[in-house]
């Protein structure tokens, strides 16, 4: 199953590290990534891959320090 | 000031009087400003020993513990005791010199990207590229290992920032107040509770955690509700409350495990539902409906669904239950579960039978005596059959399971604790993983008693190869051990060895009152195993036990 997520991150290098870590490590894989900087954060989008429920990682993502918010920008009900 | 005496500052300001660590290069300037400070630092011998030294101290004192190493090796070496106070939930402060801001990614002396190597095994990390951050960072640092769900938390800090000018600035936390749970989720709770007739209550580490000892056994007594424990919690439920069925899971005791997979109600209460402790999972508590209380919202529904679910600091959700009360007959089947599956001790031969010993040791302990783990058999065996009165007086290697733990929690804690006796268990495996710390507890004159349980194996892995790899012993033999009476002399340390069951007695009296440091090497039969094991796969009704596994001659 693909998932749609937005993320807003603090503006540190190794916050967009920290959450593709979570994001592989949990089971989920990357299928796209857009990244945008301004002056106070990291606007993220990012497309997964995963046949675990997507709660399993925004959960875990939300925990993250640097996340500001994680959002389920779009769900789609399509095989991999 | 300078960015290392403003570390120390902000240490002694935060009320952190004692720090374990290993000097070197990269952070010599803030080991310069601890000479002569208020701020008492204790040198291990190990990087890995400082770790488990400030892990220790934590789970000892509720307090948080720190630790410190330079750059490259030296912070490498932590990097086991942070994965371990991860997997534990452990409130811990890792400082970690760096090679200077202008050699970082020049693959400079010491230079290991200690950052990237912290993602995995840290709540937060943070590198200090700017003097001005240094105070802001070591202050959320510090805040965030102990908030909410407490972990390990590491600030990488280049020796120039160290070395440059730095000031003291105030950073404030959020204002937080007590986490609630939803009054929904609370309704559903106690719906579910007042319909039950087989309730249980799976008591986790998280209890602790919140330091909510006192409400969880306001709830049992006034519920009647069986109670029991991951290895973590165990001392959470105290001994005198009849309906504590001790530790569950994969060693876990037979009534608890039976109580469990009987079950119509889970109440988790700071638990996470591990594998060691659920086995199969799909067969895990097949009848229950679970509510699931924890701080940790990625907790619910990770492993096990929850019909209800209350994310709220404990001592805030839980007296919010109902306090009804458990049905007679219920609570009248577990007692006899409890009496029917209880341990035995009539152990045949005339070698020391390991679980006797540390029931004896354990009736002879104060209810505020420390016990340390290492990893293994011996480690079961102490979650089995000693009994703790408060989860701080057990310190045991949970989640990560890490060999070499025992010895320096132990130091931590007879730091934190230095009026309270304070044990080590140790396998003859695990004693060897962190052996140099024998040093520390010399050259500190720490009054530890060190417990060596040996059956020249690695004993768990030898009981998993017999069971499970038909009898294909691979690199599990031990009998080439040093003399450990011996060993321990050479660093000063007393002690004596025992073989035979008649010497118990005697030489656990010898080594409770003996005045400083002590070990006892405890030689037992290679052959003894763990009982009961539920073997993988298997659900936790399955058990293997002794009686059902081996014939003893």
């Amino acid at each position: 199953m693909k998932h749609r997520l937005t993320l807003n991150l603090a503006n540190q290098t190794v916050a967009v590290e920290r959450f593709l870590r979570v994001a592989r490590h949990r089971g989920f894989k990357l299928t796209a990534l857009e990244l945008a900087c301004d002056q106070d954060q990291f606007a993220v989008n990012i497309t997964v891959d995963s046949d675990k429920p997507i709660y399993l990682l925004t959960q875990q993502l939300n925990k993250l320090v640097d996340v500001h918010s994680v959002t389920t920008a779009q769900l789609q009900q399509q095989a991999s | 000031m300078t960015g290392a005496e403003l570390v120390v500052e902000i240490l002694a300001r935060e009320g952190i009087n004692e720090v374990f660590g290993y000097p070197g290069g990269a952070i010599m300037p803030i080991y310069d400003a601890l000479y002569e400070s208020q701020v008492t630092h204790y040198l291990t011998r190990h990087e890995q020993g400082a770790g488990f030294a400030a892990v220790g101290y934590a789970r000892s004192s509720g307090k948080l513990g720190v630790c410190m190493a330079t750059s490259g090796p030296g912070a490498t070496n932590l990097i086991t005791a942070l994965a371990d106070a991860m997997m534990d939930s452990v409130p811990l402060l890792a400082i970690t010199g760096q090679v200077p801001t202008a050699a970082i990614g020049s693959d400079a002396f010491q230079e290991v990207d200690v950052l990237g190597m912290s993602l995995s095994c840290t709540k937060h990390s943070f590198m200090v590229e700017r003097s001005e951050d240094l105070a802001p960072i070591l202050q959320q640092a510090i805040h965030l290992a102990q908030s909410g769900r407490p972990g390990p938390v590491l600030v990488d800090i280049p020796k120039d920032i160290q070395m440059g000018e730095a000031r003291y600035q105030p950073w404030l936390a959020d204002s937080e107040a007590r986490q609630q749970p939803c009054q929904e989720q609370v309704n559903n709770a106690n719906q579910l509770l007042s319909e039950c007739q087989r309730p249980v209550a799976y008591i986790g580490g998280g209890v602790q955690a919140a330091d909510a000892q006192a409400q969880l056994m306001q709830f049992l007594y006034k519920t009647q509700m069986p109670a029991v424990q991951t290895l973590k919690a165990l001392g959470s439920v105290t001994p005198d409350y009849e309906l504590n069925l001790g530790m569950l899971g994969m060693h876990g005791g037979e009534a608890a495990n039976l109580a469990v997979q009987q079950c119509d109600l889970l109440l988790c209460i700071g638990a996470r539902f591990d594998d060691r402790v659920t086995g199969n999972l799909t067969k895990f508590a097949p009848n229950a409906q679970v509510i699931h209380l924890d701080i940790d919202a990625a907790e619910v529904g990770k492993r096990k669904p929850a019909a209800a679910s209350l994310v709220a600091d404990l001592k805030a959700s839980l007296p919010q239950l109902h306090c009804f009360v458990t049905e007679p007959n219920w609570c009248a089947h577990i007692t006899a579960l409890a009496q029917q599956h209880a341990w035995r001790y009539d152990y045949p031969g005339e070698t020391v039978y390991a679980p006797a010993l540390l029931n004896k040791l354990s009736q002879r302990l104060s209810a505020d005596a420390v016990v340390c783990c290492d990893v293994g058999q011996h480690q079961m065996w102490v979650a089995q059959h000693m009994q703790f009165s408060h989860p701080s007086n057990h310190l045991s290697s949970g989640g990560a399971g890490t060999m070499g733990f025992g010895l320096p929690a132990a130091i931590g804690a007879k730091i934190a604790r230095p009026n309270d006796m304070v044990l080590t268990v140790s396998g003859d495996g695990s004693i060897m993983m962190n052996i140099q710390e024998l040093a520390t507890i010399r050259r500190n004159n720490l009054d530890v008693k060190i417990v060596v349980i040996d059956n020249q194996r690695l004993g768990m892995v030898r009981q998993w190869q017999q069971l499970f790899f038909a009898e294909r012993y691979s690199e599990t033999n031990l009998s080439d051990n040093p003399d450990f009476v011996a060993l321990a002399r050479v660093f000063g340390i007393d002690g004596q060895c025992i073989t035979h069951h008649e010497q118990v007695d005697e030489a656990l009296d010898a080594m409770l009152s003996s005045k400083g440091p002590y070990l006892l090497h405890v030689c037992i039969d290679d052959k003894d195993n763990v009982w009961p094991l539920v073997p993988p796969g298997a659900a936790n009704d399955q058990m293997m036990t002794q009686a059902n596994s081996e014939k003893k001659p």
